[in-house]
């Protein structure tokens, strides 16, 4: 290298020190990009510790893998619109399927798997009693003991319609207005729910379920009757494979349905 | 016919007045001598291509640099042009030898390093060829500015204001060492300076700016003998520069002969050696008339000769002398009373006097 | 903790400043060196990522490259793939959002060059492009190095434009910082805290370099 006239010592140091350290960071690039195709299925925030526990098995039996991205129905939906390369949608709402559908993004109508339900979480410490049902906050209010209250947000999350819903049918949604705190989606609703900062939260009955909940709090199931049913839906979209389809059945086999209702939702018909 | 040397010719009103003419032979040393603001700087810039005029043209050895009426303007590094800046503007990132061979590009590859090292060594920079610039002393820095001036095997060489930043020492050390090169050098060399002591030192030739023109240029000699340059004696005081050679050293009574067009000049022997090639200035200021040569007096240099011409400043109250000795001129500058009391007109016969420690007496490489 | 993750982090990180850095070493020279009239529009523009909200510029992408919009559709058409969702628009987005962590470093390393040095560069007889690798480049290389660290830094932590246009897809779009928001909804709250504190060191660790290439300390001269 022409070290004489050119760069000088130091900056010729500066040179191999920069470019050792590209170098050794240029595999991560090389390796980030050879990824297993595994097909990527986008599912509704309440399915994230019975869906997993299902591909397990799945994968013990089949040897294939699929991989998940979790959110709420309503974002997963207009991900699907926005080209996203999910090859099945499980939503919450049969809604956002019945869109897609139209739009033909999907390869049919798709098929119900599961009824949600909503639960009264309280956080452990909680002045909230949920046995006491939803009517408990209207007491908190009374007493001035309610600090936050935690749901998902209803314009794009079927369990925060339902959580609307429900609070509307008791006369508590205006006065609740300033102490709710709403999740981006049912995951995260249950998340604020469970801090402590909030009195507790109406999240999903599979999430209440979970191992990361169970021993955090105390819930009560809400009447089914206090909201639109939270008929979930899945779907098979326009770029499903063949693994995607083989999970597509085993979803609607006996092991899949068996985890479902173990997991806190009700099973169709 | 191709012209040798740099022929200059520069107008423009704006970012600084300019309206000049320059010239410089191969082997000369043209000072540019001005107050700041002049437009100095302005030309030399233009010169080198760093700056561009609204009128004019810059043509060495036939070449033509600029020329606006033809739309050329080469680029500085198309140009063959040496610059010593006023700050050195040397590369810190690079060692002493670095910055003299970054300038050696046009030469094969296998040369640079020999030549670098010829630069180094003639600047006596060899020993600090691998230092790097911020550990260099300010009169260092000038050789290496001076030496990748000198590696760009240039046409012209361009020095601005070159000593500014060093004290009176390392000045004069430095102006002797400048002389030296240029001595070997046969190309024109520029120097913008406001120091007039730059000027006596290293000029051959002199061009008096004053915002943006010329208030007077020539050979040095010529215009340190005119009268007639309120501007300069305003800037500098009068005295004529002379070139002599020394004929004689008698170290017992510390004395040296030089031989001169002036006649013979005496002055102390300070560091002069016999052959020696000096130049001297002698202040119009310290010079006596006098009608008659005296006795009895200190001064060793009593030379006769015939008055010239005479120019008188009403302001001051001062007349400046021009008196014809042997084939040269000497200037003294006396009160209107004196010249009343000695009767001095052009033609008459009169005696110029000097005190030897009054001459000031550099040695030079001699100007052609 | 999630290797793949850190894995998109880091290559997310590499490839922005592998694409940005030439342009931001040619963009930052130009503006340092040259005068021209719109200087002050086109140094504002440059800054604009900084106070653009991150999901204006994933609204933004999503519109303009999502499967809907025509040029979306084109895309896909021609490479096969959208942008969005991708990690090809990950980068893209990060390029876009890190411009000015990229050219204002590099811009004010390369006009820290005292003009006169250029000059003299110019009469020693070194063309345009000998300055700029010679002399400029060299200069300034504690600047450019500090602009890549902290571009990369910066894109590591990004957010919520990759949340927005990359979809959070395993191994291709999920980083670091999104795995952790991932794991917090999941409950799990060790991996979220192991790999925070991955990320906390990555930061620190860029802090530390940053200020070791400070040109107050890496130059003498």
């Amino acid at each position: 290298m022409r070290g004489d006239e050119g760069g000088g010592r130091r900056s010729s140091q500066r040179w191999r020190c920069g470019s050792l350290v590209g170098a050794a960071l240029a595999v991560a690039v090389a390796m980030a990009q050879a990824q297993p195709p595994a097909p990527v299925v986008a599912a509704a925030s309440d399915l994230s510790t019975a869906l997993p526990e299902i591909a397990a098995q799945f994968t013990r039996e089949t040897g294939d893998r699929v991989q998940f991205v979790f959110g709420s129905s309503g974002t997963l939906a207009r991900q699907v619109r926005d080209g996203a390369p999910f090859e099945l949608y499980l939503s919450a709402d049969e809604t956002y399927v019945a869109d897609l559908a139209s739009a033909g993004l999907t390869r049919d109508g798709g098929v119900l798997y599961a009824i949600g339900r909503l639960v009264l979480f309280a956080p452990t410490g909680s002045p909230l009693v949920p046995s006491r049902g939803v009517d408990d906050l209207r007491r908190l209010l009374t007493e001035r003991r309610l600090t936050r209250f935690a749901m998902a947000n209803p314009t794009h999350a079927p369990y925060g319609r339902a959580a609307e819903a429900v609070l509307r049918g008791r006369g508590l949604w205006a006065q609740l207005q300033p102490s709710i705190v709403l999740g981006e989606n049912v995951s995260q609703a249950a998340q604020f729910a469970v801090t402590g900062n909030a009195v507790g939260g109406l999240i999903a009955y599979s999430l209440a379920l979970a191992p990361g909940l169970r021993d955090r709090g105390t819930f009560a199931l809400v009447p089914d009757t206090g909201h639109p049913a939270l008929r979930q839906r899945m779907v098979r979209l326009a770029r499903a494979g063949p693994v995607a389809e083989r999970f597509y059945r085993y979803l609607q086999g006996p092991h899949a349905r068996a985890v479902f209702e173990r997991s806190g939702f009700a099973l169709p018909r | 016919m191709a012209e040798a040397g740099l022929h200059v010719r520069l107008r423009q009103l704006t970012p600084v007045p300019l309206d000049v003419e320059v010239h410089c032979a191969a082997g000369e040393v043209l000072a540019i001598f001005g107050p700041s603001g002049s437009g100095k700087t302005s030309i030399l810039r233009a010169i080198a291509g760093l700056a561009t005029v609204a009128a004019g043209h810059v043509r060495v050895d036939g070449t033509t640099w600029l020329d606006t009426t033809s739309g050329i303007d080469l680029p500085p590094h198309r140009r063959a042009v040496g610059v010593v800046f006023q700050e050195y503007a040397l590369f810190p990132h690079l060692d002493v030898r670095q910055n003299v061979m970054i300038a050696l590009w046009h030469r094969p590859r296998a040369e640079r390093r020999a030549r670098a090292d010829a630069l180094l060594d003639t600047l006596r920079l060899a020993d600090r060829a691998e230092r790097p610039i911020a550990d260099l002393s300010g009169g260092e820095r000038q050789r290496v500015a001076v030496a990748r001036a000198l590696a760009r095997d240039p046409q012209v060489l361009l020095l601005d204001e070159p000593f500014a930043a060093l004290d009176r020492k390392l000045r004069r050390q430095l102006q002797d060492e400048i002389d030296d090169i240029r001595a070997s050098l046969s190309i024109p060399v520029v120097l913008v300076t406001h120091d007039f002591g730059d000027v006596v030192r290293l000029a051959s030739h002199l061009l008096l700016l004053h915002e943006g023109r010329a208030v007077a240029s020539g050979p040095l000699h010529a215009l340190a003998s005119r009268a007639d340059l309120p501007w300069l004696r305003d800037q500098v005081g009068l005295g004529s520069v002379i070139d002599a050679v020394v004929h004689a050293v008698d170290a017992t009574r510390g004395l040296a002969t030089l031989a001169s067009a002036v006649g013979t000049l005496v002055a102390p022997s300070g560091s002069l050696v016999a052959g020696m090639a000096v130049r001297v200035r002698i202040p119009a200021r310290e010079v006596i008339l006098a009608s008659e040569a005296p006795s009895g007096l200190s001064l060793h240099n009593v030379m006769a000769g015939t008055v010239l011409g005479s120019v008188d400043d009403e302001a001051t109250g001062t007349v400046a002398v021009q008196v014809g000795l042997g084939s040269g001129v000497v200037l003294a500058e006396v009160t209107r009373d004196a010249i009343a009391r000695l009767g001095i007109a052009p033609g008459r016969s009169i005696h110029a006097l000097v005190k030897s420690v009054s001459l000031e007496v550099r040695r030079t490489q001699g100007h052609t | 903790m999630d290797w793949s993750a850190l894995q998109v982090s880091l290559s997310l990180g590499v490839c922005t400043v592998v694409l940005l850095l030439p342009a931001g070493i040619a963009a930052g020279h130009w503006l340092a060196t040259h005068r021209f009239r719109g200087q002050a529009l086109v140094e504002a523009l440059v800054a604009v990522p900084l106070i653009l909200p991150p999901t204006v510029l994933g609204y933004y992408l999503l519109t303009l490259f999502g499967a809907r919009s025509p040029l979306g559709a084109a895309f896909e058409r021609l490479v096969g793939q959208a942008l969005p969702f991708s990690f090809a628009g990950l980068v893209v987005a990060s390029a876009i959002a890190n411009i000015p962590f990229v050219v204002q470093p590099i811009q004010r390393g390369f006009e820290a060059v005292p003009p006169e040095v250029r000059e003299a560069a110019a009469c020693c007889g070194l063309s345009p492009w000998q300055r700029f690798r010679l002399v400029d480049l060299p200069l300034a290389w504690p600047a450019v190095l500090t602009a890549a660290i902290l571009t990369f830094a910066h894109t590591l932590g990004e957010f919520g434009v990759v949340l927005m246009v990359g979809g959070n897809l395993p191994g291709r779009t999920r980083t670091l910082s999104i795995a952790i928001y991932d794991r917090m909804q999941a409950f799990d709250d060790r991996g979220a805290a192991t790999m925070a504190a991955v990320l906390l060191a990555v930061a620190v660790t860029t802090l530390v370099l940053t200020s070791l290439l400070a040109p107050g300390r890496a130059r003498r001269g």
